[in-house]
């Protein structure tokens, strides 16, 4: 989206000697007084009037999102950067099987020791693909990173008392879609799709890379959750939750109106158990599909996605995410449930 | 966009954030109170990645003018708009809008499978969560004839002789919400959203008992007191 904003900027604006980002880099920081001349204006002219109860609604969801993925954001960019300036290249080839084949499970399988949520998972794998790690693997550790991590898995435990098969289904579901989405990716993906995002060029000591990608990774990655934030307050305020009463019980529809909910609603993957919980009149199933689909494929996660690795991968690998999910979740629901 | 306005967006952000953490308690609007350290953590970390910024920018700009190597898109721009939602709006603990609806309700997070005996001849206070917990299926008996006092917000009801006490449940943010509510009968509800105290006796349905997950328990009410909204607005 950038790259064509500026083309057409140029086009826009003749003069050939101009460097491209020489006009904008000059004017930012004025936008910027503008912004916050706007909020202290903003303050004493408007807020009176900015009370509609929607509205409000819709605001506290919004800073809600945003507020509680801010130090998981924080925690992941903190890693991401941390892998690329100071783990050197070598590690991963020797930590990881050669064969991207294997590499793949045992990526999936390295995401239960990552406690964080879906928002620390893309900056962490993006650091992973630009230190050279196979992508497919990557992707299998952002898939199940959210979804197995510990303490995802204790809070399951806890909003199901008495239904100990709900994790156990919750933690083999998503390692086993994570896993197959891998091999997929490593089948039929093609190089050109996936982005793989390049790290600011770094010179000078260590740790000036080291800020220099966190603050480029923060900046770029929150943007996109904001996007995805706004989304999923703004579906949140207006679906109301009455329809999903209404098909709670057919079968194989309800399980795919819960998936469809947990895209929407995007709750951090260490709450969604109690949501899930909550939702009394839909059968185990439907709960274990909401459970598998909400860590990996949600609105501020496709942000998140498309932001960090492209639209073209975005348009191609939360599709197949979805589907796996959904069909893993119903085999997984038949066998464990 | 370059690192000065990239810093400053950041400074922003963090300072927002610590804003509503160190000098308010407006982040219990939003989150779990447990969330505070790790906000704090990160609004510093934001803060300082910020300022380090304008300190690389400040000393280098004089020998330096080729200096904006980092392609961040202007995407980075939207990291303001939580800081207006948040100087602008002040958005208000989620309240009566949330919880209007009709529809039956959410089992109350985290309802336990049994609850103790509640103590005889005192009010006994309690959550409206503990509350519905209780008069949903086997615990209910507990209840009977017991004074209990519960706090929460004011929601209007579409049948005539009720309104509801209500409060919302979080387990992480505010986005995740679900509304617990109960109906107070016999008293005349007190304008919408406002925060209540409420002592009253449970009122046995008329089936006997209540299936969890279906309609509000009822409560009649034997006193009623305004109270300022809780520092906790959620339970």
């Amino acid at each position: 989206m950038s790259e064509r904003v500026e083309v057409t900027a140029a086009e826009e604006v003749p003069p050939p000697e101009w460097g491209r980002r020489r006009p904008l880099g000059a004017v930012s920081p004025w936008i910027f007084v503008v912004v916050v001349g706007l909020l202290l204006l903003g303050r004493l002219v408007f807020a009176p009037y900015l009370t509609a109860p929607a509205l409000q609604a819709w605001a506290t969801i919004f800073v809600a999102i945003c507020v509680q993925a801010l130090p998981f954001l924080a925690f992941g960019v903190l890693l991401s950067a941390a892998i690329t300036a100071f783990v050197p290249a070598s590690f991963w080839t020797r930590a990881l099987p050669k064969r991207p084949f294997l590499a793949v499970p045992v990526a999936g399988a390295a995401g239960a020791v990552l406690p964080g949520c879906e928002c620390a998972s893309v900056p962490v794998a993006s650091g992973l693909m630009a230190r050279g790690v196979t992508p497919a693997a990557a992707l299998a550790f952002l898939l199940a990173s959210p979804a197995i991590n510990p303490v995802v898995i204790v809070a399951t435990v806890v909003a199901f008392p008495g239904e100990p098969m709900m994790a156990v289904a919750r933690f083999a579901a998503s390692l086993l879609v994570a896993v197959v989405a891998g091999w997929v990716w490593l089948r039929f993906g093609r190089a050109g799709w996936l982005r793989v995002p390049s790290r600011p060029a770094g010179h000078g000591p260590r740790w000036r890379s080291f800020v220099e990608a966190m603050r480029h990774d923060f900046l770029h990655a929150g943007g996109f959750l904001v996007v995805g934030g706004a989304t999923a307050a703004t579906m949140n305020v207006v679906v109301p939750r009455a329809w999903l009463e209404s098909v709670a019980g057919v079968p194989v529809l309800s399980v795919l109106v819960l998936a469809l909910l947990a895209v929407i609603l995007s709750i951090c993957s260490e709450a969604d158990a109690f949501v899930a919980a909550s939702l009394t009149s839909f059968s185990p199933t439907a709960k274990l599909a909401f459970l598998v689909v909400g860590p990996m494929v949600d609105l501020k996660l496709i942000a998140l996605q498309a932001g960090t690795f492209g639209r073209r991968f975005a348009a191609r690998f939360i599709p197949l995410t979805f589907v796996l999910a959904v069909v893993v979740s119903l085999a997984a629901g038949e066998v464990l449930l | 966009m370059n690192r000065l306005t990239q810093s400053m967006i950041l400074i922003l952000l963090g300072g927002a954030v610590l804003r509503i953490t160190t000098v308010s308690t407006t982040y219990l609007n939003y989150v779990k109170p447990g969330f505070r350290p790790f906000l704090i953590a990160a609004g510093v970390v934001v803060l300082a990645l910020g300022v380090i910024g304008l300190v690389q920018e400040w000393r280098e700009a004089a020998h330096d003018d080729d200096h904006d190597h980092s392609h961040t898109p202007g995407v980075a721009w939207l990291l303001t708009l939580p800081v207006f939602a948040i100087f602008l709006i002040a958005p208000p603990a989620l309240g009566a809008f949330s919880a209007r609806s009709e529809e039956p309700q959410a089992r109350p997070v985290a309802a336990a499978e049994t609850y103790d005996a509640l103590a005889a001849g005192r009010v006994n206070e309690m959550t409206i969560g503990e509350f519905v917990g209780r008069a949903w299926g086997e615990g209910a008996d507990s209840l009977a004839g017991q004074q209990v006092k519960l706090t929460g917000f004011a929601v209007p009801s579409e049948k005539k002789d009720r309104w509801y006490l209500a409060r919302i449940q979080i387990a992480c943010c505010a986005a995740d919400g679900v509304a617990v509510k109960v109906a107070v009968l016999d008293a005349d509800m007190p304008p919408e959203n406002t925060w209540v105290e409420v002592v009253g006796t449970w009122k046995r349905p008329p089936s006997g008992r209540l299936e969890p997950g279906t309609v509000a328990p009822e409560l009649t009410a034997v006193s009623l007191t305004s109270i300022p909204q809780p520092v906790e607005p959620y339970e």
